[in-house]
């Protein structure tokens, strides 16, 4: 899978929910076009074209970011802040999926300009209905700027 | 009315307190000591005046006497000259011409208005030729009222005649004891207001002076003849006090004049006896109120003494009560008083209350640093809780549904089973740590107090907790709920816990009901809801309100145990109470109270 054909980032350190939400994206057929990074450090370097994705080329924006908060190295409230401080990425949707109910978190987050705050079900059903009602508004019901 | 004086004087500072003090007492001393001295001072210079007027009116009396008695002695001897017992043994044919030189030599001056020779048949023989005036009276009557025997003579009664007072001198003229003739000397009384004023200097005092017959036929003030007595006194010697007719106190003496028909009478006015008293007076009033001046600004300056330490330590203590230490008392080492004493160990108390001041801002501040760790703390912990309990529960659930999706063929009805519990316990602890969150961070929440409709806030909670096909099961009563001052979300979490609790405990019996009510009471009001349902025993009433504890099984009814908890949480932060009445088997009454509006 060429990465300049990516619609959506994932960028979630836990395995298992990883692998939770790419299953429940894949139930909708959206997950064809997904790459899963496991950290923020990853996920600016996919972003931005640097590092292991340095071949990338950047103008090819995935339609969705899915970014969890609590990370290794770089979080993803400081993931957020760069994309959304950049020019040239501020336009990507980013959906912030997290554990966390924390009303800081929420707050930090739209203040930054995050598209959507997620909070991820405990049950696994109500999770999965939530990620594939995600995936499908993002990647079929939202018009992006061209 | 004292006790409103009392209350205007305790009202007054201190400083002004003492000087009315003192100056009421010296007030009181001055005019008691004044009074006593006056009435003593009246009384003994009203005996002293009653002396003297004695004293002056005998003296008076045997004075004029003696020289009544002299005039007399002269009279008489003309008396016994015998051309004048010749003349008038002859009734005036013999030596005429010689009696009327004898009497022309008894004229003394101008007082002496005439002279006469009568018989013994009361006829005028002869007048001296020197007479300037005769005052014409019966001299029958004049004679017979001097009731006068041989040998003798004697000043007769005073006469008015035409404004004047003229008084007869009278000497018998006798032969071989027999009375032939007599010899009366007419005297008019000259005295002007100005003598009698010398005279009256004369005696000291300013006093009247009068003249009156013995009988009190007529009164004279020796200038003129008294139509009326002024005051009636009698007797010899005699001192009596009366009151005259323009009111003023009078003292008068009277005394018999020895060789006359008259009485000497003296009378003057207290008020003159007492005018050295009354200066006395005047003077005790003047050094009266010197001294209570002096004692007012002695006391001002001794109360100012003691009220000025009093000040200083009244603004030392006012500074400390606003948290400035630094003030103390300035102290005089002098003053080694209980005031100096009371500067010391309050600039003592002052250093010590500072210390301590001082030690619990220092402890204050290290708790409060503690706490704000704890609370650090405990906000990662629950965090955590919120983060890290949920994921790899989610994972546990993901995995068992993985499971069954994937591998159900495989598993089998027991496997099944296994996976059913699986996944419906990670659903209960996913509630469970969602409820634990909620009662956390309640902690954290600010109240918000507004005005609370507690009867449509009731309802709503009503309409939101019954689906439409409970509608028919339950009965639910509503009745009149005051309204509250309080957070209207959290006051509508307690009537949605304390509801739904009550919906689900009385969910298995025939015909559930549901009462929602108040009582207001003196200072608040207690709100209840009262079902039907299995209630509780009471023995267990204190785990009611408990975080995770619970009076029934999970398999009779659902719930995490927290519910309550967070109702008595709530609650609590609005300053009430919140307690429980119930019977096994036989429902619950649920109580909260809110201070009343």
């Amino acid at each position: 899978m060429s990465d300049d054909k990516i619609e959506i980032l994932l960028v979630e350190d836990n395995p298992h929910d990883a692998e939770l939400t790419i299953r429940s994206l894949r139930k909708v057929n959206l997950a064809n076009k997904l790459i899963h990074v496991k950290d923020g450090a990853e996920a600016l370097d996919f972003i931005f074209a640097r590092g292991a994705f340095a071949h990338r080329k950047v103008e090819n924006k995935p339609k969705v970011i899915l970014l969890d908060i609590k990370m290794p190295k770089v979080d993803g409230i400081e993931v957020l802040r760069q994309i959304k401080s950049n020019e040239s990425t501020k336009m990507i949707p980013v959906v912030i999926m997290t554990s966390s109910k924390e009303e800081q978190d929420i707050i930090t987050s739209y203040n930054l300009g995050v598209n959507s705050y997620v909070v991820k079900p405990v049950d696994f059903e109500g999770f999965a209905k939530a990620v594939s009602e995600l995936g499908f508004y993002w990647l079929m019901t939202n018009q992006a700027p061209e | 009315m004292s006790t409103r004086h009392n209350y205007l004087f305790n009202r007054l500072p201190i400083q002004q307190r003492l000087p009315i003090l003192i100056c009421s007492l010296l007030l009181v001393s001055i005019i008691a000591y004044g009074f006593a001295n006056y009435y003593s001072l009246k009384k003994a210079s009203l005996a002293l005046g009653k002396e003297r007027l004695n004293t002056i009116i005998s003296e008076l009396a045997s004075s004029f006497s003696v020289s009544a008695r002299a005039v007399i002695k002269t009279a008489s001897a003309t008396a016994a000259k015998k051309t004048v017992v010749e003349c008038a043994k002859s009734n005036g044919s013999a030596y005429r011409q010689e009696a009327t030189g004898e009497l022309d030599k008894l004229y003394r001056d101008s007082t002496w208005v005439s002279e006469e020779l009568v018989n013994k048949d009361f006829a005028l023989i002869l007048r001296s030729d020197k007479s300037i005036a005769n005052p014409n009276l019966n001299l029958k009557d004049v004679i017979s009222d001097a009731k006068i025997g041989p040998d003798s003579g004697k000043v007769g009664k005073i006469y008015s005649v035409k404004g004047a007072v003229y008084y007869p001198i009278i000497s018998t003229v006798t032969d071989q004891k027999h009375i032939v003739g007599y010899i009366i000397s007419w005297l008019i009384l000259r005295n002007t207001p100005k003598t009698m004023e010398q005279f009256s200097q004369l005696i000291g005092i300013k006093a009247d002076f009068y003249v009156k017959n013995n009988d009190g036929s007529l009164w004279t003030n020796l200038i003129v003849p008294l139509p009326n007595a002024p005051f009636k006194i009698t007797g010899a010697h005699k001192i009596i006090e009366f009151e005259s007719n323009d009111g003023k106190r009078m003292i008068a003496a009277t005394q018999i004049v020895q060789h006359t028909d008259w009485a000497f009478v003296i009378a003057f006015s207290e008020h003159n006896m007492l005018t050295g008293v009354n200066d006395f007076v005047k003077w005790m009033l003047f050094i009266g109120i010197a001294l209570l001046a002096l004692g007012v600004l002695a006391a001002w300056y001794m109360s100012g003494s003691i009220t000025k330490p009093l000040n200083q330590l009244m603004i030392a203590a006012t500074n400390i009560s606003q948290g400035n230490y630094s003030s103390p008392v300035p102290i005089d080492s002098q003053q080694t008083d209980e005031i100096g004493q009371l500067a010391v160990a309050f600039n003592t108390m002052m250093t010590q209350i500072y210390r301590m001041h001082h030690n619990l801002e220092i402890k204050v501040e290290e708790r409060t640093a503690q706490l704000e760790n704890v609370n650090t703390e405990l906000e990662a912990f629950s965090y955590s809780v919120s983060h890290d309990l949920r994921t790899p529960l989610r994972a546990i659930s993901g995995y068992a549904i993985m499971l069954k999706e994937d591998y159900e063929a495989e598993l089998g009805a027991e496997g099944k089973r296994i996976i059913r519990n699986i996944i419906s316990n990670a659903k209960m602890m996913g509630q469970l740590i969602d409820d634990l969150l909620s009662f956390s961070r309640l902690s954290k929440k600010e109240l918000v107090r507004t005005h609370v409709d507690m009867q449509l806030l009731t309802e709503n909670v009503i309409n939101e907790l019954v689906q439409p096909d409970m509608q028919s099961k339950y009965h639910f009563s509503t009745g009149a709920l005051p309204p509250a001052e309080a957070d209207p979300v959290m006051i509508k979490q307690v009537l949605l816990n304390l509801i739904s609790n009550a919906i689900k405990y009385s969910s298995k019996r025939e015909n559930p009901g549901i009462g929602i009510d108040a009582v207001v009471e003196e200072k608040r009001t207690v709100y209840y809801v009262k079902d039907n349902g299995a209630g509780f025993d009471m023995a267990y009433s204190d785990k009611l309100f408990g975080v995770f504890q619970r009076l029934h099984s999970q398999e009779e009814f659902e719930g995490s145990g927290v519910g309550l908890a967070l109702v008595k949480r709530i609650i609590k932060k609005h300053n009430g109470d919140v307690w429980a009445e119930g019977l096994e088997n036989g429902g619950a009454t649920f109580y909260f109270s809110l201070p009343k509006v």
